[in-house]
Protein backbone atom coordinates (compact mmCIF):
# COMPACT_ATOMS: atom_id res chain seq x y z
CA UNK A 1 0.00 0.00 0.00
CA UNK A 2 1.57 3.47 -1.34
CA UNK A 3 1.95 5.99 1.25
CA UNK A 4 -0.13 9.13 0.37
CA UNK A 5 -0.08 12.68 2.16
CA UNK A 6 -3.21 11.72 3.09
CA UNK A 7 -2.51 8.60 4.74
CA UNK A 8 0.44 10.80 6.44
CA UNK A 9 -1.51 13.05 7.93
CA UNK A 10 -4.42 10.53 9.46
CA UNK A 11 -2.02 8.38 11.00
CA UNK A 12 -3.07 9.73 13.83
CA UNK A 13 -6.55 8.85 13.54
CA UNK A 14 -5.89 5.40 12.52
CA UNK A 15 -4.56 5.14 15.64
CA UNK A 16 -7.25 6.37 17.35
CA UNK A 17 -9.37 3.85 15.01
CA UNK A 18 -7.00 0.66 16.00
CA UNK A 19 -7.46 1.37 19.55
CA UNK A 20 -11.37 1.95 19.34
CA UNK A 21 -11.39 -1.20 17.36
CA UNK A 22 -9.59 -2.83 19.68
CA UNK A 23 -11.71 -1.79 22.68
CA UNK A 24 -14.94 -2.93 20.93
CA UNK A 25 -13.34 -6.35 20.09
CA UNK A 26 -12.67 -6.51 24.02
CA UNK A 27 -16.12 -5.20 24.71
CA UNK A 28 -17.60 -7.83 22.32
CA UNK A 29 -15.53 -10.41 23.74
CA UNK A 30 -16.67 -9.55 27.69
CA UNK A 31 -19.92 -9.83 25.94
CA UNK A 32 -19.87 -13.41 24.61
CA UNK A 33 -19.61 -14.17 28.60
CA UNK A 34 -22.83 -13.07 30.01
CA UNK A 35 -22.77 -14.68 33.11
CA UNK A 36 -19.38 -12.88 33.54
CA UNK A 37 -21.03 -9.75 32.83
CA UNK A 38 -23.32 -10.32 35.34
CA UNK A 39 -21.43 -11.32 37.80
CA UNK A 40 -19.21 -8.21 37.59
CA UNK A 41 -21.60 -5.51 36.72
CA UNK A 42 -24.84 -6.48 38.57
CA UNK A 43 -23.72 -4.66 42.04
CA UNK A 44 -22.86 -1.77 40.44
CA UNK A 45 -26.14 -1.30 38.59
CA UNK A 46 -27.63 -2.54 41.38
CA UNK A 47 -26.04 0.17 43.50
CA UNK A 48 -27.07 2.93 40.74
CA UNK A 49 -30.53 1.74 41.16
CA UNK A 50 -30.71 1.30 44.72
CA UNK A 51 -29.01 4.81 45.08
CA UNK A 52 -31.31 6.54 42.45
CA UNK A 53 -34.91 5.08 43.68
CA UNK A 54 -34.06 4.45 47.11
CA UNK A 55 -36.75 1.49 46.90
CA UNK A 56 -34.95 -2.12 46.88
CA UNK A 57 -37.44 -4.22 45.06
CA UNK A 58 -37.61 -1.39 42.43
CA UNK A 59 -33.76 -1.57 42.06
CA UNK A 60 -33.65 -5.85 42.26
CA UNK A 61 -36.54 -6.03 39.67
CA UNK A 62 -35.33 -3.43 37.33
CA UNK A 63 -32.03 -4.85 37.18
CA UNK A 64 -32.94 -8.48 36.57
CA UNK A 65 -34.72 -6.27 33.62
CA UNK A 66 -31.80 -4.55 32.38
CA UNK A 67 -29.22 -7.90 32.33
CA UNK A 68 -32.40 -9.35 30.52
CA UNK A 69 -32.57 -6.26 27.75
CA UNK A 70 -28.94 -6.67 27.85
CA UNK A 71 -29.27 -10.36 26.78
CA UNK A 72 -31.67 -9.92 24.29
CA UNK A 73 -30.48 -7.14 23.06
CA UNK A 74 -26.75 -8.27 23.14
CA UNK A 75 -26.64 -8.56 19.22
CA UNK A 76 -27.21 -5.17 18.95
CA UNK A 77 -24.20 -3.72 20.83
CA UNK A 78 -21.35 -2.59 18.45
CA UNK A 79 -18.72 -1.53 21.33
CA UNK A 80 -19.11 1.46 20.25
CA UNK A 81 -19.19 2.44 24.02
CA UNK A 82 -17.68 0.59 27.00
CA UNK A 83 -20.25 -2.23 28.23
CA UNK A 84 -20.13 -0.27 31.36
CA UNK A 85 -21.84 2.88 30.10
CA UNK A 86 -24.01 0.14 27.77
CA UNK A 87 -25.71 -1.15 30.57
CA UNK A 88 -26.13 1.73 33.01
CA UNK A 89 -27.57 3.04 29.96
CA UNK A 90 -30.36 0.65 29.48
CA UNK A 91 -30.66 0.49 33.36
CA UNK A 92 -31.17 4.88 33.29
CA UNK A 93 -33.83 4.34 30.61
CA UNK A 94 -35.88 1.33 32.66
CA UNK A 95 -35.30 3.94 35.47
CA UNK A 96 -37.17 6.84 33.40
CA UNK A 97 -40.15 4.18 31.96
CA UNK A 98 -40.57 3.20 36.16
CA UNK A 99 -40.88 6.98 37.07
CA UNK A 100 -42.97 7.35 34.43
CA UNK A 101 -45.02 4.54 34.85
CA UNK A 102 -45.20 5.37 39.27
CA UNK A 103 -46.19 8.80 38.30
CA UNK A 104 -49.30 7.30 36.78
CA UNK A 105 -49.80 5.17 39.79
CA UNK A 106 -50.32 7.86 42.07
CA UNK A 107 -51.89 6.13 45.08
CA UNK A 108 -49.66 3.73 45.94
CA UNK A 109 -47.85 5.90 48.07
CA UNK A 110 -46.45 2.97 50.66
CA UNK A 111 -43.86 1.14 50.07
CA UNK A 112 -43.11 -1.42 52.31
CA UNK A 113 -39.46 -1.95 50.38
CA UNK A 114 -38.37 1.82 50.31
CA UNK A 115 -34.92 2.59 51.70
CA UNK A 116 -35.06 3.91 55.25
CA UNK A 117 -32.99 6.71 56.18
CA UNK A 118 -31.90 4.74 59.23
CA UNK A 119 -30.42 2.33 56.80
CA UNK A 120 -28.32 4.71 55.59
CA UNK A 121 -26.88 6.56 58.79
CA UNK A 122 -26.74 3.32 60.74
CA UNK A 123 -23.86 2.87 58.24
CA UNK A 124 -21.47 4.97 58.90
CA UNK A 125 -17.93 3.63 60.20
CA UNK A 126 -17.63 3.15 64.13
CA UNK A 127 -13.86 3.75 63.36
CA UNK A 128 -14.27 7.73 64.68
CA UNK A 129 -12.69 9.07 67.70
CA UNK A 130 -15.65 10.04 70.04
CA UNK A 131 -19.90 8.77 70.47
CA UNK A 132 -20.44 12.77 69.19
CA UNK A 133 -18.15 12.91 65.95
CA UNK A 134 -20.06 9.83 65.26
CA UNK A 135 -23.26 11.23 65.43
CA UNK A 136 -22.24 14.55 63.57
CA UNK A 137 -21.41 12.29 60.69
CA UNK A 138 -24.54 10.23 60.74
CA UNK A 139 -26.21 13.26 60.62
CA UNK A 140 -24.49 14.74 57.79
CA UNK A 141 -24.88 11.31 55.84
CA UNK A 142 -28.73 12.16 56.97
CA UNK A 143 -29.16 15.11 55.57
CA UNK A 144 -27.15 14.11 52.28
CA UNK A 145 -29.69 11.37 51.84
CA UNK A 146 -32.65 13.19 52.55
CA UNK A 147 -31.17 16.50 49.87
CA UNK A 148 -30.91 13.31 47.52
CA UNK A 149 -34.34 12.44 47.84
CA UNK A 150 -35.36 15.72 47.34
CA UNK A 151 -33.79 16.16 43.73
CA UNK A 152 -35.65 15.77 40.66
CA UNK A 153 -34.82 13.07 38.57
CA UNK A 154 -32.74 14.15 36.46
CA UNK A 155 -30.73 15.74 39.00
CA UNK A 156 -30.66 12.70 41.74
CA UNK A 157 -29.04 10.59 38.21
CA UNK A 158 -26.51 13.25 37.36
CA UNK A 159 -25.51 13.35 40.89
CA UNK A 160 -25.68 9.34 41.63
CA UNK A 161 -23.35 8.79 38.66
CA UNK A 162 -20.94 11.17 39.72
CA UNK A 163 -20.94 10.96 43.36
CA UNK A 164 -21.60 6.88 43.85
CA UNK A 165 -20.88 5.42 40.79
CA UNK A 166 -17.76 8.33 40.29
CA UNK A 167 -18.43 8.53 36.49
CA UNK A 168 -16.32 11.36 34.88
CA UNK A 169 -18.95 14.40 33.13
CA UNK A 170 -18.29 13.38 29.87
CA UNK A 171 -19.32 9.58 30.74
CA UNK A 172 -22.18 10.91 32.39
CA UNK A 173 -23.37 12.68 29.19
CA UNK A 174 -23.07 9.54 27.33
CA UNK A 175 -24.38 7.60 29.62
CA UNK A 176 -27.81 9.90 30.29
CA UNK A 177 -27.29 11.37 26.66
CA UNK A 178 -27.42 14.85 27.55
CA UNK A 179 -25.41 17.50 26.62
CA UNK A 180 -22.19 17.98 29.12
CA UNK A 181 -23.32 21.78 29.47
CA UNK A 182 -26.76 20.06 30.88
CA UNK A 183 -25.18 17.55 32.74
CA UNK A 184 -23.20 20.44 34.03
CA UNK A 185 -25.98 22.73 34.63
CA UNK A 186 -27.55 19.34 37.15
CA UNK A 187 -24.93 18.74 38.80
CA UNK A 188 -24.74 22.82 40.04
CA UNK A 189 -28.17 22.76 40.64
CA UNK A 190 -27.84 19.10 42.65
CA UNK A 191 -24.94 20.55 44.73
CA UNK A 192 -26.50 23.99 45.79
CA UNK A 193 -29.56 21.89 47.32
CA UNK A 194 -27.54 19.41 48.99
CA UNK A 195 -25.43 22.70 49.85
CA UNK A 196 -28.23 24.48 51.35
CA UNK A 197 -29.29 21.26 52.93
CA UNK A 198 -26.07 20.71 54.87
CA UNK A 199 -25.70 24.20 55.88
CA UNK A 200 -29.43 24.14 57.38
CA UNK A 201 -28.04 20.90 59.41
CA UNK A 202 -24.80 22.97 60.91
CA UNK B 1 -5.62 44.71 57.59
CA UNK B 2 -8.95 44.18 59.08
CA UNK B 3 -10.60 44.01 55.68
CA UNK B 4 -7.57 41.10 54.87
CA UNK B 5 -8.68 39.22 58.80
CA UNK B 6 -12.05 39.17 57.39
CA UNK B 7 -11.49 37.96 54.31
CA UNK B 8 -9.63 35.26 55.58
CA UNK B 9 -11.91 34.62 57.93
CA UNK B 10 -14.84 33.39 55.26
CA UNK B 11 -12.54 31.71 53.04
CA UNK B 12 -11.72 29.58 55.88
CA UNK B 13 -15.55 29.32 56.65
CA UNK B 14 -16.02 28.38 52.83
CA UNK B 15 -13.02 25.39 52.51
CA UNK B 16 -15.02 24.24 56.57
CA UNK B 17 -17.54 24.20 54.59
CA UNK B 18 -16.87 22.05 51.33
CA UNK B 19 -14.21 19.72 53.35
CA UNK B 20 -17.91 18.92 55.27
CA UNK B 21 -20.07 18.20 52.68
CA UNK B 22 -17.07 17.14 50.73
CA UNK B 23 -16.96 14.24 53.64
CA UNK B 24 -20.79 13.83 54.05
CA UNK B 25 -20.95 12.80 50.20
CA UNK B 26 -17.66 10.25 50.76
CA UNK B 27 -19.95 9.10 53.79
CA UNK B 28 -22.93 8.53 51.59
CA UNK B 29 -21.30 6.95 48.65
CA UNK B 30 -19.27 4.33 51.26
CA UNK B 31 -22.97 4.10 52.94
CA UNK B 32 -24.59 3.48 49.60
CA UNK B 33 -21.94 0.83 48.21
CA UNK B 34 -22.28 -1.35 51.61
CA UNK B 35 -25.97 -0.88 51.01
CA UNK B 36 -25.79 -2.31 47.32
CA UNK B 37 -23.22 -4.95 48.26
CA UNK B 38 -25.64 -6.71 51.06
CA UNK B 39 -28.50 -5.96 48.57
CA UNK B 40 -26.79 -7.80 45.86
CA UNK B 41 -25.71 -10.60 48.18
CA UNK B 42 -29.53 -11.47 48.21
CA UNK B 43 -30.75 -14.04 46.00
CA UNK B 44 -31.46 -12.94 42.51
CA UNK B 45 -33.79 -14.85 41.13
CA UNK B 46 -37.17 -13.83 43.28
CA UNK B 47 -37.11 -10.93 44.38
CA UNK B 48 -39.54 -9.38 47.05
CA UNK B 49 -41.77 -8.09 44.73
CA UNK B 50 -42.29 -11.15 42.84
CA UNK B 51 -43.57 -12.67 45.97
CA UNK B 52 -45.60 -10.02 47.26
CA UNK B 53 -47.21 -9.79 43.67
CA UNK B 54 -47.60 -14.17 44.38
CA UNK B 55 -49.16 -13.60 47.55
CA UNK B 56 -51.47 -10.52 45.87
CA UNK B 57 -52.15 -12.83 42.92
CA UNK B 58 -53.16 -15.29 45.55
CA UNK B 59 -55.50 -13.78 47.08
CA UNK B 60 -57.10 -11.72 44.67
CA UNK B 61 -56.69 -13.79 41.36
CA UNK B 62 -59.60 -16.16 42.12
CA UNK B 63 -61.88 -13.20 43.50
CA UNK B 64 -60.47 -11.27 39.85
CA UNK B 65 -61.36 -14.52 38.06
CA UNK B 66 -64.79 -15.16 39.25
CA UNK B 67 -66.05 -11.40 38.51
CA UNK B 68 -64.51 -12.08 34.91
CA UNK B 69 -66.12 -15.47 34.56
CA UNK B 70 -69.30 -13.81 36.27
CA UNK B 71 -68.81 -11.18 33.68
CA UNK B 72 -68.68 -12.67 30.67
CA UNK B 73 -71.08 -16.10 31.35
CA UNK B 74 -74.12 -13.70 32.53
CA UNK B 75 -74.00 -11.96 29.44
CA UNK B 76 -73.60 -15.25 27.27
CA UNK B 77 -76.24 -17.56 29.86
CA UNK B 78 -78.64 -14.11 29.25
CA UNK B 79 -78.09 -14.12 24.98
CA UNK B 80 -78.29 -17.83 24.80
CA UNK B 81 -81.04 -18.30 27.51
CA UNK B 82 -82.80 -15.24 25.70
CA UNK B 83 -82.44 -16.86 22.47
CA UNK B 84 -83.69 -20.41 23.60
CA UNK B 85 -86.65 -17.89 25.03
CA UNK B 86 -86.54 -16.09 21.78
CA UNK B 87 -86.74 -19.57 20.06
CA UNK B 88 -89.05 -21.31 22.46
CA UNK B 89 -91.69 -18.73 21.93
CA UNK B 90 -92.01 -18.63 18.50
CA UNK B 91 -92.21 -22.36 18.88
CA UNK B 92 -95.42 -22.05 21.41
CA UNK B 93 -96.71 -19.06 18.91
CA UNK B 94 -96.46 -21.17 16.24
CA UNK B 95 -98.24 -23.98 18.25
CA UNK B 96 -100.58 -21.82 19.50
CA UNK B 97 -101.03 -20.73 15.24
CA UNK B 98 -101.62 -23.94 14.11
CA UNK B 99 -103.93 -24.57 17.21
CA UNK B 100 -105.42 -21.87 16.39
CA UNK B 101 -105.67 -21.87 12.83
CA UNK B 102 -107.35 -25.64 13.20
CA UNK B 103 -109.43 -24.25 15.78
CA UNK B 104 -110.37 -21.35 13.64
CA UNK B 105 -110.65 -23.81 10.77
CA UNK B 106 -113.51 -26.16 12.87
CA UNK B 107 -114.97 -22.86 13.59
CA UNK B 108 -115.24 -21.34 10.54
CA UNK B 109 -116.60 -24.72 9.47
CA UNK B 110 -119.23 -24.89 12.38
CA UNK B 111 -119.85 -21.35 11.49
CA UNK B 112 -120.59 -21.81 8.08
CA UNK B 113 -122.66 -24.57 8.67
CA UNK B 114 -124.41 -22.96 11.26
CA UNK B 115 -124.91 -20.26 8.94
CA UNK B 116 -126.70 -22.88 6.47
CA UNK B 117 -128.55 -24.19 7.95
CA UNK B 118 -129.92 -20.84 9.38
CA UNK B 119 -130.21 -19.22 6.30
CA UNK B 120 -131.88 -22.39 4.53
CA UNK B 121 -134.38 -23.01 7.66
CA UNK B 122 -137.39 -22.25 6.74
CA UNK B 123 -138.87 -18.61 7.61
CA UNK B 124 -140.54 -18.93 11.16
CA UNK B 125 -144.26 -18.99 11.07
CA UNK B 126 -144.73 -15.43 12.46
CA UNK B 127 -143.07 -13.82 9.29
CA UNK B 128 -145.06 -15.85 6.92
CA UNK B 129 -147.18 -13.37 5.64
CA UNK B 130 -144.08 -10.95 4.80
CA UNK B 131 -142.32 -14.23 3.33
CA UNK B 132 -145.51 -14.49 0.90
CA UNK B 133 -145.83 -11.02 0.26
CA UNK B 134 -142.46 -10.89 -0.22
CA UNK B 135 -143.36 -14.12 -3.05
CA UNK B 136 -145.91 -12.03 -4.55
CA UNK B 137 -144.14 -8.81 -4.90
CA UNK B 138 -141.33 -10.45 -6.50
CA UNK B 139 -144.06 -12.64 -8.38
CA UNK B 140 -145.67 -9.37 -9.82
CA UNK B 141 -142.16 -7.85 -10.47
CA UNK B 142 -140.89 -10.42 -12.45
CA UNK B 143 -144.50 -10.85 -13.93
CA UNK B 144 -144.53 -6.85 -14.95
CA UNK B 145 -141.31 -6.86 -16.23
CA UNK B 146 -141.99 -9.69 -18.75
CA UNK B 147 -145.07 -8.22 -19.90
CA UNK B 148 -142.94 -4.80 -20.60
CA UNK B 149 -140.91 -6.91 -22.43
CA UNK B 150 -143.26 -8.33 -24.47
CA UNK B 151 -144.87 -5.40 -25.24
CA UNK B 152 -141.63 -3.85 -26.10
Amino acid sequence: MATTPANMLSGGQGAGSELAVEKREQAMLELADFDEVVRVYRPRILRFLLSSLTDRDAAESLTQECFMKAWSARHQFRGDSSLSTWLTRIAVNLMRDHLRSRSLRFWQKTRGSSLDVMDISDWVPDGRGTPESLAVARDRVAAVWEAVKSLSAQQRTVFVLRFVEELELDEIATTIGMNLSTVKSHLYRALAIIRERMGGTK
Amino acid sequence: MKFRNDDDNTVNDTREEVREIAEALSLYRSAMQHIAEREAARPFVVGRRAERSHRFGLLLAPALAAAVAAAVLVPVYGHFGHHDGAGAVPTVKIAQQNGNDTHAAVDDTALMNQIDSEVSEDVPDALRPLADLSDQTTTTSVVSEKTNATQE
